[in-house]
């Protein structure tokens, strides 16, 4: 009767994994925050999830998926179940699944880090305080983009994990106030250096930042002041530095750009995924249009391209991209393709962007299935873009003319004009976010902080369904809540509109 | 004096051992060796020669010599004896719903694995082939199977051994694994009260193989051999190389350079049909470059005899060599098996001995890949091309030079995808066992039966390229020549060891008690425990190629340098079970199991299943005593649970309750240099599922001499605490889906077997049999969630077509109702608003079953003289098929759907195979219910005439056969093959058709 209690080997329990490696700790931690960048842990065809497809289930996909489709800049054309109605911001249902892979994703990062936290709570680990707020900060980081998308869900924590009653629904407001109270926990502890790759005080710093920018939108109450104090905390004592070159930042050399303060790390053998930047780099080429080798990579999947959204602030034509002197402008691919997108379905209809690659910035490096280009979830001058808005909206400690200098910063080292004084308006600032930040995963938000995403104050080419664009409802603000979290979960309530 | 010889009249065999007796005195004998005997007897006295298992006859002594008498053997009285689990019951002792299909019944023709000798045969026996390959996994569904997401197979008990769910890497069809000529009949339990016994590894049902005895006479040989041919036909109404051209000049004008070849470019011996603008258009039929005319042969040879007169014993070899339509597609099989069944101890211990052998050689080729590129590749390319520049070892391949950067390949050839890699599949099956039945000499009343069993595997997998095989093409990253920037890496790539061994152990004692002229004629009791035990362990070498050389190298993976994985399964269970019969008449069954699991805790590891059975022999009741028209007639009432814990292949893994932490793969790290240990999810409430099953039953025979004879059951089922895999609650477990005990599903059905024999005579039998069932499943409770999805990706990434919901079978497909045009086209995109909101999203879709609510299947046999022809059909009604090359090959822009300098072959737009308004498939086009299709059908699996020569071998027969095997198919269903069992019909590996031509010599 005993042989009832089998014994695995090849998977182990927390005592024998500690006991037999001595390095468990690293490839634990390695764990959690690749749950950001890869979708399973057996090759890219593994998921952590339950999904239709194992390649779609990644944060980072659900990143850009979410927040950059929907947004002005960049379009999709696969229509796969769901993805039409995010490139038009249309339609969008309860039932589209990749809402509900961005909610499950989320809430798996979330649990596997309470899951940690209290494992931790048994064993003893060397740098088990490091350990322990980079565990938080992994949380917080999936929290946040839980409010930030879909405005609620449960608090699932170290506390309560393990109990099967569902948990009740916390508000935007509870979740704020849980992330706000981790991150300012952990900020004083977490070490002010860390390997690439890892968070530190300033990746911390950097999250509070965008918590406080966009605290009105999540809570009713601007909180500018204590974003600057945080966004002042990357700038000045950080480290970072602008790169020279725009384009190292999104090439495969980019992990020794001194620009980047949190990367989601990607390699072409031993760290394969569908859904880090290979996403993007593949997504965006075509071997209808594009030489794949250009960009190192061997496949091309014909699917994204940006739309006049985004390189219209550049110029009206192709001609005039190639005109410009803004190194920004050259990175759309336009031979073969139109500059108006009159249909989203037709792949030469809009330029793609060619911003992210797998070659090395000299442009050296062979096609690889997968990329190796980190992704730059945090980067410099993102800090200080948000400080010149923050600057504007009169922000305590900010002033106007370090505002200039940071946004001159960032346009010269990209060969574009600097600009005056009276050139810095937050319609500027949000245009500049665009040039400068697009398909970086964040251009939603930034539009619903600029109160520029819902409504028909400005419209984008398929904005609401329609190829000119046209006005959508206020409730496009929040994505629906996934009607597999509202069915597993009876305490959660719908988003209202859906 | 009456002298003669007693033969068999199948095989003209003389029989030893046949009692001949005077009727109504004590004065008899028994046939000799020979079958000869001799008896002093009266004019006017009757002979009765009687033996078990035949009828039994008589004739009057009128001085007449010799008397050479044929005895028949008596289908209804080989089928007295059932096996039933953990014993036997006389077949009109048996309470429970229970199928015997013996060797008579089987199949003919070219027969490779054991369930082919089955199929159609059995009502509720639904066995759906996942396609023409030799080792076709069978797929098969005793009354429709009723969980979601646990086992729906039933268990296969191989002469006492429960055989692992498990199937050996390599092996598809676990029935491959015993030789089919070894096969003496099938048992099929199919309610509960008849699989109750088995317990935790029977709610689908249980299929009891027994293999042939050795003899208690002289000894018998047998050998026999066939010879196939197996061909497919036309496949899909795909387009010719001419059809083709005139369809790209006419939808797709600016592709029209990319047709053929640039002229000069190719060396083939291949014929240029046409020229056009410098391009050279050849007409490839790429189906025919990738199928062939295939052999299979069956060689069998068995030996049956009396080993020193006390051990009956039977051995056999077996080989078979059987091809694939598909080319490379071959399989061997060596097989051996040796039975041993002495008595000892004055034949109160007896023995059985059973070992078989199996040794299967298989190359594994990429028939879907193949398969699919040979329906899409663009027909105007050739197959060959041996120019000098030509990298791929002389096939065609269409290839892109990317900006003269590096020449990448954009079409692959499906001939080179079969010729170029070689896997060998290789296979060492033990399955064994010894059993021991003792009767207790002071208490014959007891017995104590013991049986062991092992069932070991070892495979060997190996994946190996030949020089300049596309699929090792690789680039050299520092090399920016495009005419040198490549490699290929011929060689291994991939090997994979694998073992499985798998221990059972039962004993169990039965008390029996007869009680002669009591209210309570008979009772017996049993109680018994069973160990059964899956172990699964292997390794992997895998590889990866260098990102800089192009070169493959070992993947390695620090935390588990060889890819081991091992698994577990651990059953284990006590019985009893109790029969008793009042007044010869009413028979009463009752057992109880407890059953625990490994992959329980301990908390939730027992499950208990009671059932309950009575049947009523009505023909003993006094009213009928004198009954000419009601020979038998029995009524069956059965209840029983039974429990469901197989999630082992679907969701939960081996340890799916216990909390673990797994080790990632090579190519899945973060941090370098680290290999990422993820917490896996696991839910340690999980528990039994179980089965409530309702079953009356009535068997039947009637008139004389066999003239009609049947049973019909009719069955509820209720299945409660659903092994599932379901959405968790956000955050609160590992991850967002996992295996729980949720829902409940309920079937209800109707067999009805029929087997009528209108004319039986010396010379001439005609016998007819049926069988009709009916079954319907329906999820009737998902705990709250309304639906879950169940897979079926269709273009496009994660594009789901089916779903579980409440009220609906499972796996339904859920699709949209199409608007026609009033010429009965489909408007692409246009859906009727089913709810009437006037509005198309997905609140107008609707569920449409895919599995089948009946199937049937009847056969006709007649023997005249030595003349037999034997027939079987089977089909279902209802069910739907989604037709995938519809979708992917019927729309207009699909020919150039990537222009990648290449185009894709398409339905035929111009004969109705496909219809030219669908441009593309854009949307939800392809949820419509234009692409899902009745796959109501009807098959002749076979047709086998045969003749019996008595006269060639002395003491011997000798019989010569022909069969076709699957002649033809009934159906409106437009695609490759209505019979589905996944329900998306995509890239299907078709059904050959298959002329056999055998002999059979006993001697």
């Amino acid at each position: 009767v005993d042989d009832l209690d089998t014994k695995p080997i090849t998977e182990l329990s927390l005592e024998e994994l500690l006991a037999s490696d001595p390095n468990a700790v690293e490839g634990l931690v390695s764990r959690l925050y690749s749950t950001f960048a890869l979708t399973g842990p057996s090759g890219p065809g593994s998921s952590d999830i339950d999904s239709p497809d194992p390649g779609e289930s990644a944060f980072l996909r659900a990143i850009i998926n979410l927040q950059d489709f929907t947004a002005d800049a960049m379009k999709n054309r696969w229509g796969d179940d769901g993805l039409d109605q995010l490139t038009t911001t249309s339609d969008w249902d309860r039932n589209n699944k990749f809402f509900k892979l961005f909610y499950d994703r989320a809430y798996y990062t979330i649990p596997q880090c309470n899951n940690f936290l209290q494992a931790l709570d048994v064993a003893d680990f060397p740098d088990e305080e490091n350990i322990i707020a980079e565990t938080r900060f992994l949380r917080a980081l999936a929290y946040y983009n839980i409010i930030d998308v879909f405005g609620k869900g449960v608090l699932a924590t170290e506390v309560n994990f393990g109990q099967t009653q569902p948990l009740p629904e916390a508000s935007r407001i509870e979740l704020f106030n849980y992330v706000e109270s981790e991150l300012l926990a952990i900020e004083p502890v977490i070490r002010t250096t860390s390997s690439y790759g890892r968070a530190n005080t300033y990746v911390v710093d950097m999250l509070l930042a965008k918590l406080y920018i966009n605290a009105e939108v999540y809570t009713g109450t601007p909180r500018w002041d204590d974003a600057a104090t945080y966004v002042k905390k990357v700038i000045n004592e950080g480290g970072y530095s602008l790169d020279s070159n725009f384009v190292r930042i999104f090439s495969s050399d980019n992990n020794s750009s001194p620009e980047i303060i949190f990367p989601l790390l990607a390699e072409s053998l031993t760290s394969q995924s569908y859904g880090n930047t290979t996403y993007i780099v593949n997504g965006s080429l075509s071997s209808d249009t594009m030489p794949l080798a250009q960009f190192g990579a061997t496949d091309g999947w014909t699917g994204h391209r940006a739309s006049k959204g985004w390189y219209g602030l550049f110029g009206n034509s192709a001609e005039d991209l190639s005109a410009s002197s803004d190194v920004r402008a050259s990175l759309f691919w336009t031979t073969g393709h139109n500059f108006e997108m009159s249909d989203y379905r037709e792949w030469t209809d809009g330029f793609p962007s060619i911003k992210f690659r797998n070659t090395a910035s000299d442009g050296s490096g062979s096609p690889v299935a997968f990329s190796a280009t980190d992704f730059p979830f945090y980067r410099l001058s993102d800090a200080y873009l948000m400080y010149a808005e923050l600057a504007i909206r009169g922000a305590a400690g900010t002033s106007m003319s370090d505002a200039l200098t940071y946004v001159n910063d960032v346009r010269t080292r990209s060969n574009a004009d600097a600009i005056g004084t009276s050139d810095l308006t937050l319609d500027f600032i949000l245009d500049e976010r665009a040039r400068e930040l697009n398909l970086e995963g964040m251009r939603r938000s930034d539009l619903i902080r600029f109160n520029k995403f819902t409504g028909g104050s400005y419209i984008w080419p398929w904005k609401g369904g329609t190829a000119s664009g046209s006005s959508i409802s206020n409730d496009y603000k929040l994505f629906p809540i996934p009607a597999t979290a509202l069915q597993a979960n009876p305490n959660l309530t719908q988003n209202p509109g859906y | 004096t009456a002298t003669g010889t007693v033969t068999d009249k199948a095989n003209a065999m003389p029989l030893p051992g046949v009692n001949v007796i005077i009727k109504g005195t004590t004065r008899g004998t028994v046939t000799d060796f020979d079958g000869k005997y001799s008896l002093e007897v009266s004019q006017g006295e009757v002979l009765v020669f009687s033996y078990v298992g035949y009828t039994t006859q008589e004739i009057v002594f009128n001085g007449q010599s010799p008397i050479d008498v044929t005895i028949v053997e008596d289908a209804s009285q080989l089928d007295e004896v059932v096996l039933i689990g953990y014993g036997s019951v006389k077949k009109e002792d048996a309470t429970g719903s229970v199928d015997v299909v013996s060797s008579k019944d089987f199949n003919q023709g070219s027969i490779v694995s054991t369930d082919q000798l089955l199929s159609g045969k059995a009502a509720g026996v639904r066995i759906t082939t996942s396609g023409g390959s030799p080792d076709a996994a069978p797929n098969i569904r005793i009354r429709g199977g009723s969980s979601l997401n646990a086992q729906n197979s039933p268990l296969i008990v191989i002469d006492g051994v429960a055989i692992g769910n498990d199937n050996p890497a390599g092996v598809s069809n676990p029935l491959t694994l015993v030789n089919p000529n070894d096969i003496e009949s099938f048992s099929i339990l199919k309610d509960a009260s008849a699989t109750a016994i088995y317990g935790s590894r029977a709610s689908n049902g249980v299929i009891i193989i027994t293999t042939k005895k050795g003899t208690s006479g002289g000894p018998q040989y047998n050998f026999s051999t066939d010879y196939s041919i197996s061909s497919i036909g036309d496949g899909l109404d795909m387009m010719n190389g001419a059809e083709f051209t005139r369809f790209i000049q006419e939808y797709h004008p600016s592709e029209v350079g990319n047709l053929g070849v640039a002229a000069g470019s190719v060396s083939t011996s291949e014929t240029v049909t046409n020229t056009l603008n410098g391009r050279q258009i050849y007409n490839t039929n790429w189906r025919d470059a990738i199928i062939r005319t295939a052999t299979t042969s069956n060689t069998n040879f068995s030996a049956r005899a009396n080993l020193f007169d006390k051990v009956p014993f039977r051995g056999s070899v077996g080989y078979t060599y059987a091809e694939g339509v598909v080319k490379n597609d071959d399989y061997e099989r060596l097989t051996m098996s040796v039975k041993l069944t002495p008595k000892l101890l004055n034949d109160n211990l007896k023995i059985d001995v059973n070992a078989k052998s199996i040794f299967a050689f298989k190359n594994a080729i990429d028939s879907d890949g193949a398969i699919g590129e040979a329906l899409s590749f663009d027909p105007t390319k050739p197959v060959y091309d041996n120019s000098e520049s030509n990298r791929f070892g002389g096939y065609y391949l269409t290839l892109d030079n990317d900006g003269d950067a590096f020449s990448r390949i954009t079409q692959s050839n499906p001939l080179a995808r079969l010729e170029q890699r070689e896997r060998p599949e290789n296979v060492y099956r033990f399955l064994g066992n010894v059993e021991f039945d003792y009767t207790m000499p002071f208490l014959p009343e007891l017995k104590a039966v013991v049986n062991f069993g092992l069932d070991a595997s070892g495979s060997k997998i190996e994946e190996r390229f030949s020089d300049n095989a596309f699929e090792t093409y690789q680039f050299e990253g520092d090399n920016t020549d495009i005419n040198t920037n490549y490699v290929f890496n011929p060689g291994l790539n991939y090997l994979e060891n694998q073992r499985i061994t798998n221990t059972t152990l039962d004993g169990y004692l039965q008390y029996t008690k007869l009680l002669n002229n009591k209210f309570i004629d008979k009772y017996d009791l049993q109680a018994g425990y069973s160990y059964q035990n899956f172990k699964n362990d292997g390794n992997q070498k895998r590889y990866q190629y260098n990102l800089v050389s192009g070169q493959r190298e070992i993947a390695f993976n620090e935390a588990n340098p060889n890819n081991r994985y091992y698994n577990v399964l651990n059953l284990q269970s006590f019985f009893a079970r109790g029969n008793i019969s009042i007044l010869e008449r009413y028979l009463f069954t009752a057992s109880i199991r407890a059953d625990g699991s490994s992959l329980f805790t301990e908390d939730n590891r027992w499950g208990y299943f009671p059932a309950a059975a009575l049947a009523w022999q009505i023909n003993e009741e006094s009213f009928l005593a004198d009954s000419k028209v009601i020979n038998n007639m029995k009524l069956r009432l059965g209840w029983g649970e039974t429990g469901q814990q197989d999630i082992t292949g679907t969701v939960g893994g081996y340890y799916p309750s216990i909390p673990l932490f797994s080790i990632g793969d090579s190519n899945s790290q973060y941090f370098p240099n680290s290999s990422l240990y993820s917490a896996e999810p696991f839910n340690p409430n999980l528990t039994w599922e179980k089965t409530t099953t309702y079953n009356i039953g009535l068997d039947f025979d009637l008139f004389n001499n066999g003239l009609l004879s049947g049973s019909f059951d009719v069955y509820k089922r209720y299945t409660r605490d659903l092994l599932a895999d379901a959405p968790v609650p956000p955050g609160q477990a590992l991850t967002n889906s996992f295996v729980d005990n949720i829902g409940k599903t309920e079937s209800e059905g109707f067999e009805l077997n029929l087997n009528l024999t209108p004319i039986n005579n010396d010379n001439l039998t005609v016998s007819l049999g049926g069988n009709l069932s009916y079954n319907q499943t329906e999820v009737t409770d998902l705990n709250g969630l309304t639906v879950i999805n169940a897979g079926g990706t269709l273009r496009g990434t994660g594009a789901e077509l089916f779903r579980h919901a409440v009220g609906e079978p499972a796996t339904s497909a859920y699709i949209y109702k199409q608007v026609y045009d009033s010429q009965g086209n489909p408007i692409p995109n246009a859906f009727v608003d089913l709810n009437g909101d006037n509005e198309i999203n997905d609140n107008d879709k609707y569920y449409a079953q895919t599995a089948p609510n009946w199937t049937y299947g009847f056969n006709l046999n007649v023997n005249y003289k030595n003349w037999d022809l034997s027939s079987s059909f089977r089909g279902q009604v209802g069910g739907n098929v989604y037709n995938f090359a519809q979708l992917n090959y019927g729309f207009t822009d699909s020919a150039a759907f990537s222009s990648q300098n290449n185009l894709t072959n398409v339905l035929n737009f111009y004969d109705g195979a496909a219809n030219p308004v669908i441009e593309n498939v854009n949307g939800n086009m392809q949820f419509s219910d234009y692409y899902l299709e009745d796959a109501t059908f009807l098959r002749c699996d076979n047709i086998a005439l045969g003749y019996r020569f008595n006269e060639l071998i002395k003491d011997g027969s000798f019989r010569l056969y022909a069969a076709v095997t699957n002649p033809f198919l009934i159906t409106d269903y437009s695609g490759e093959d209505p019979e589905n069992f996944g329900g998306i019909d995509r890239n299907f590996y078709p059904r050959p058709t298959v002329y056999t031509l055998g002999v059979n010599i006993d001697f």
